[in-house]
């Protein structure tokens, strides 16, 4: 019996074997929900809430985040694939898969007496090989655009099905070239993801300019514009409050007309200048002007906008500024005292579009765009959103390999590679450890396993074929998942990203270690604890207890400290400063008189709980 | 300008502010009127509602408003509302496995199923009436029907029952209590599929993944979420062309403290120049309170106010605790009312009901005050925290005027604290905003003396409510500023609110002499509340100080800073909340302090 639970007869405590059982059944609890989803044909999921919410995905990331996850290993190991995704963009489910399998193959040892320390420093040793192996069959080359759609289509060929998935591999990767410059990092967050409840999804596509989610307010502006300047700007064009202090309550009635009227003229004024550049550039009206203005504009002066023929749209989203400048051209303008037609950006077309009660303004036809907008179409919400989290992760997937310049094969292959590897190089292992790296090499074929799996293949079967494959070729080869025979994963243009794998190394690695580790698992709430000691029956056990000091000793000691404790905290906390001090004293004097006593090691471990 | 509508954004953080905006939302919607022919009513709804359309080109009518609350709190409420519902086309065009794992949907409970049973017999005496005239609008919502009237005048006014008319006539009483868990369990009108946002990282119950700390809360407020409260933002405020403001009403006691600081910043930022008013509410009790518990709220509130005032044109807090902090007073009773403090759903109808006479000065349809306006006219000299009180209901007798009631309380001012702030008697005030609502068939009663009687008490000589009320309220405060405003209509507390008034009102909520017969619901209530800045702000911002700086954070509660903010951060706005008390102090009055009070403080 341990002190916890003298002190809380609710605790709950699982020690050693018992305490890896937990942790092993949650992470292959875990490795069972998300199995079925790996691979371009495993299955999809469609959650649906109580009030009938939908949620359609297939990706592992997303499925971990709609989880209510109870288990407290299961949610670490969540949090570890979900970093995954975040670092990433991809790898969340392969994740989850190889640290169960781990664990799993770790288990296998362990039920045998190895301790769980050389498992852990085995896979160490492994992973630091499998990083090697990586190096070794990372193909490095220039990232055409031909190589480029492959990455992006193994990615995407896992999310969504295989039509939109090819549609959406060109939109993604065009997208990401338009917005990349040589020797520069690319910024994602220039291309702007809209969406659209609309037709179908198959109508999603890449617009070579932006969408903005609102559009002009007045009846009298064109709804449509060729040949167009774009002004952009943050100026006020409406009234506001003054910055002056409107005193207390009621002014006189004049007087607010008045400084109204002084208002509505300084704001007129902006207006006109406005016009006036419009008069200047535009002089026989044949071309357009749009202003797209992130503050207000109030319907006075869109009336005198519209008058001139000037489209205009206002509170223009603070993100959309700097895209509509990348993408049209010309400058922000944070005020209208020195506009000139240097400032001014330029689309081909501008028209609006009207769905319900929302409206979309697209901008098209730019110049040289620097910023894209991928416009995904569909039917209902959840198509929406499945689509924007596979495009999100698209596109980081076409980042990667830029970033990288180079890209691993995919398929299972790679992982037939490195568990290869790892098993030549065992005998370089010292000693026991020579387990753990077995134990590594066999959890990592858990991924062409369940991709031949959940194709209906034998994953034996298939997993030998691609040995002998790999053995006899040399060349690297993952399962062809129409057939289930093996395939030279890089002339089927199977590429997945080097970074991912890279990171997925390291953070299987570290958590299934750690987690191999724990060998005691204690679950104490502050509230129980709090109600074993105010609990008129604990008091009898505590009697009883103290009727026989030698048996527990520690734990009466614990509980003394702890009630002592309590008082203490308490009384400090209405500033009661008698009481406080008299508690101090008997505190201080309680811990002095039985420190040498064994049970102050249980003290500790409940002052941790106690916060 | 009185003509232009003013548009207000509200925001709801937190689950207790949604209890009170349910409730509110509930109050405005009872008092709709979907009439052709009746006259506007004094209350400009649209400056709080907004008007839509679907996709099939149904017209809608629904709050603009932002919701945000934590993963599993919404029950049977749907994220993405009914309103908006297309017909369903979607064939899953995935060619592998499918699998489905559906949820069993939570019980509903009465007034829901009745709620449902009456929106689809609306639908169905629409669809029938429709083939004449209305051909565009087959579909009608509950909430919707107002645009329709307004935009067919010619179409012979067909009047269609609303679900408004039946739950008024329902008169059934629902007792809700025991089956009331989350705010949509009583929510009856349909909100906009842009408006509730759930955020996900933490759960509504349960025991992991909370979301208690203000710097949980604080750190919330970044990537996705942060996009889709600016993409929501963007969406209402795009379509205002005279947007006065935003009022926010946001949990104090809970990491929701944290977010609705990072959320005024944000609104203050993006949309400067507009006034900001935030409702900083908090339950009496919470159902999970323990030691520890009770210290990360008295901190979260500490922290909240010193955030939020600062980033807020006015904070006011609203609950019906009796102390922020940790040992409070016993909460108010007000004389007319039974209800159970401990209750939510009946604490945040209390809230809702004050809160329906607070902003009423800036939805007014004629001479409304812009939001901004009232709340610069309370939070003059950096003074930015104001105090609320409320008479709920108004105590008045049954055929009596205005001037008999005021002076039947003639010792003692009718409200209660809602602010968890007692009045110090009497004195200056720096600002004070006092509405009455529900005037309506009752009127002064003053004109119909016969003259040469000599009125009973001076309040009865004057001829008009205004100035009744201001020679009332001058009486307790003399010369200190005071803005009035006067409102015929009283609050309809139709179902689902939940009958809390004590026997003695009658239907209209004013004070018989005999006891109604029982069984007969109260429909309507007249209310009076104040929002005042005053000396009586500076203890009770001082005790609140003293409580947060008595705590030594990192031996107590070390992982309340581990999420944010750093230790030099809270010591920081300790400070600034010392400060702000000190704002407040009355030097006009000459009362010196003593010095002990001063080593106190310092």
């Amino acid at each position: 019996m341990t002190a916890v639970k003298a002190l809380n007869p609710k605790a709950e405590v699982a020690r050693a074997q018992a305490a890896l059982a937990v942790n092993i059944s949650a992470a292959r609890g875990l490795q069972d929900v998300l199995r079925s989803n790996l691979g371009p044909k495993g299955t999809m999921k469609m959650l649906v809430s109580g009030a009938g919410d939908i949620k359609l995905t297939k990706d592992g990331n997303v499925l971990l985040h709609e989880m209510q996850i109870q288990h407290p290993t299961a949610s670490l190991i969540a949090k570890v694939a979900t970093a995954q995704d975040d670092i990433t963009g991809d790898g969340t489910t392969s994740n989850v898969l190889i640290i169960g399998e781990l664990l799993k193959q770790a288990d296998l040892y362990v039920s045998e007496g190895l301790h769980p320390r050389i498992i852990a420093e085995g896979f160490e040793a492994a992973k630091e090989k499998a990083l090697a192996v990586l190096e070794e069959v990372k193909v490095t080359r220039e990232m055409d655009r031909e190589t480029l759609i492959n990455v992006a289509r193994t990615s995407l060929r896992t999310k969504v099905h295989t039509e939109l998935a090819d549609l959406l591999t060109e939109a993604v990767v065009d997208a990401v070239l338009a917005i990349s410059k040589p020797n520069e990092p690319i910024d994602l967050y220039m291309v702007e993801i809209m969406e659209m409840k609309h037709k179908t999804d198959s109508d999603t596509q890449l617009i070579r300019g932006l969408v903005l989610d609102h559009g002009a307010r007045h009846p009298d502006m064109k709804k449509r514009v060729e040949d167009a300047y774009i002004l952009t700007c943050n100026v006020s064009l409406e009234y506001e409050k003054t910055e002056v202090n409107s005193g207390f309550f009621y002014k006189s009635a004049d007087e607010r007309e008045k400084l109204v009227a002084a208002e509505r003229k300084f704001i007129e004024d902006r207006v006109q200048k406005i016009i006036a550049l419009k008069k200047k550039v535009c002089p026989g009206d044949e071309k357009g002007f749009v202003v797209i203005n992130q503050k207000g504009i109030d319907p006075f002066s869109l009336d005198a906008l519209a008058k001139e023929g000037i489209v205009a749209l206002r509170r223009a989203k603070r993100r959309n500024m700097e895209r509509l400048t990348l993408a049209c051209g010309g400058i922000a303008m944070n005020s209208v005292d020195d506009l000139t037609p240097d400032c001014l950006g330029h689309a081909g077309l501008v028209y609006e579009h009207t769905l319900g009660e929302e409206k979309y303004t697209f901008i098209e036809k730019c110049g040289n765009p620097r910023s894209v907008t991928l416009l995904v179409k569909g039917p209902n919400k959840h198509t929406l959103t499945q689509i924007k989290d596979a495009v999100r992760d698209g596109l980081r997937a076409v980042k990667n390999a830029i970033e990288d310049g180079s890209v691993v094969p995919g398929a299972g292959a790679f992982e037939v590679a490195v568990a290869d590897g790892l098993v030549k190089h065992k005998p370089n292992v010292k000693g026991r450890a020579q387990l753990g790296v077995q134990a590594f090499a066999d959890a990592l074929l858990v991924i062409p396993k369940v991709l031949a799996q959940n194709s209906g293949y034998d994953p034996q079967e298939t997993l030998l074929k691609l040995q002998m494959e790999y053995k006899e070729s040399g060349q690297l080869v993952g399962v062809d998942l129409s057939t289930g025979e093996p395939m030279v994963a890089g002339e089927a243009g199977v590429w997945d990203n080097y970074s991912v794998k890279k990171q997925l190394l390291h953070s299987c690695t570290v958590i299934a270690s750690n987690i191999l580790l724990v060998d005691e698992i204690m679950r104490a709430g502050m509230s129980s604890l709090k109600d074993t000691l105010k609990h008129p029956g604990r008091w009898t056990a505590l009697e009883q207890t103290l009727q026989h000091p030698s048996q527990h000793q520690s734990e009466v000691i614990v509980l003394l400290v702890m009630f002592c404790f309590q008082e203490f905290v308490n009384a400090s906390l209405k500033t009661d400063w008698f009481i406080y001090e008299i508690l101090l004293k008997a505190l201080t004097f309680v811990t002095l008189l039985f420190l040498p006593i064994k049970g102050f090691i249980g003290f500790q471990r409940i002052w941790l709980f106690y916060f | 300008m009185s003509s232009v509508c003013r548009e207000v954004i509200t925001l709801q953080l937190g689950h207790y502010s949604n209890f009170v905006g349910t409730h509110w939302w509930n109050l405005q919607d009872a008092a709709l009127s979907y009439e052709l022919e009746s006259p506007p009513g004094e209350i400009q709804s649209d400056v709080v509602f907004r008007e839509g359309q679907t996709l099939g080109g149904h017209v809608t009518y629904t709050p603009r408003l932002i919701a945000m609350d934590l993963k599993g709190s919404l029950r049977t409420l749907r994220q993405e509302g009914r309103l908006y519902d297309g017909e369903d086309t979607s064939a899953v065009t995935w060619e592998g496995g499918f699998m489905m794992h559906k949820e069993s949907p939570p019980k509903k409970n009465s007034f829901l199923e009745d709620l449902d049973r009456l929106d689809e017999e609306i639908l169905a005496e629409v669809d029938f009436s429709s083939n004449s005239q209305l051909q565009h609008s087959g579909k009608k919502t509950p909430s919707a029907p107002l645009p329709e009237a307004s935009h067919q005048p010619a179409s012979g006014a067909v009047s269609v029952e609303t679900v408004n008319s039946r739950l008024t006539r329902v008169q059934k009483s629902y007792r809700l209590e025991g089956s009331v868990k989350v705010w949509s369990d009583f929510l009856r009108i349909h909100l906009h599929p842009r408006t509730i946002s759930v955020i996900q990282q933490y759960n509504h119950d349960g025991e992991a993944h909370r979301l208690e700390a203000f710097g949980q809360g604080e750190s919330l407020l970044k990537g996705a979420l942060l996009e889709e409260l600016e993409d929501k933002l963007h969406f209402f405020v795009e379509e205002c062309d005279y947007l006065q403001g935003f009022q926010l009403l946001c949990d104090m006691a809970d990491g929701f403290a944290g977010l609705g600081s990072k959320v005024t910043e944000l609104l203050q930022d993006s949309y400067g120049g507009r006034g900001v008013l935030t409702w900083g509410v908090c339950p009496v009790s919470r159902p999970d309170s323990s030691p520890l518990k009770n210290l990360y709220h008295l901190l979260n509130c500490t922290l909240g106010v010193v955030h939020m005032a600062a980033h807020s044109s006015l904070l006011c807090p609203l609950t019906l605790r009796g102390g922020l902090g940790r040992q409070p007073r016993p909460p108010p009773e007000f004389p007319h009312l039974s209800y159970d403090p401990s209750l939510w759903y009946h604490s945040s109808a209390v809230l809702a009901l004050a809160l329906d006479a607070l902003t009423v000065p800036y939805r007014l349809r004629n001479n409304s005050v812009p939001l901004w306006q009232m709340a610069d006219s309370l939070a003059s000299g950096g003074r930015t925290v104001a105090a609320a009180y409320g008479a709920v209901p108004f105590p008045m007798m049954h055929g009596s005027g205005l001037p008999d009631a005021l002076s039947a309380c003639a010792e003692a001012l009718p409200w209660k604290p809602l602010s968890a702030c007692p009045e110090a008697g009497g004195g200056r005030r720096y600002g004070q905003w006092v509405t009455l609502r529900g005037l309506e068939s009752q009127g002064l009663g003053s004109s119909c003396l016969p003259a040469g009687i000599e009125p009973p008490t001076p309040l009865h000589r004057l001829c008009c409510g205004e100035d009744v009320l201001t020679a009332y309220m001058s009486s307790f405060y003399p010369s200190s500023p005071l803005a009035l405003q006067l409102v015929a209509t009283p609050s309809k507390v139709t179902p689902p609110f939940p009958q809390i008034f004590s026997s003695s009102l009658s239907s209209q909520g004013f004070l018989q002499s005999e006891a109604p017969p029982p069984g007969v619901p109260t429909v309507s209530v007249p209310v009076m509340a104040s929002l005042q800045s005053g000396p009586a702000l500076e203890p009770w911002l001082a005790e609140l100080h003293r409580a947060a700086s008595a705590i030594d954070v990192r031996r107590l509660a070390p992982s309340f800073l581990s999420q944010g903010p750093e230790m030099i951060d809270y010591q920081e706005a300790l400070e600034q909340l010392h400060l702000l008390a000190r704002r407040y102090r009355d030097d006009s009055s000459g009362v010196m302090r003593s010095s002990s009070d001063e080593e106190e403080d310092d």
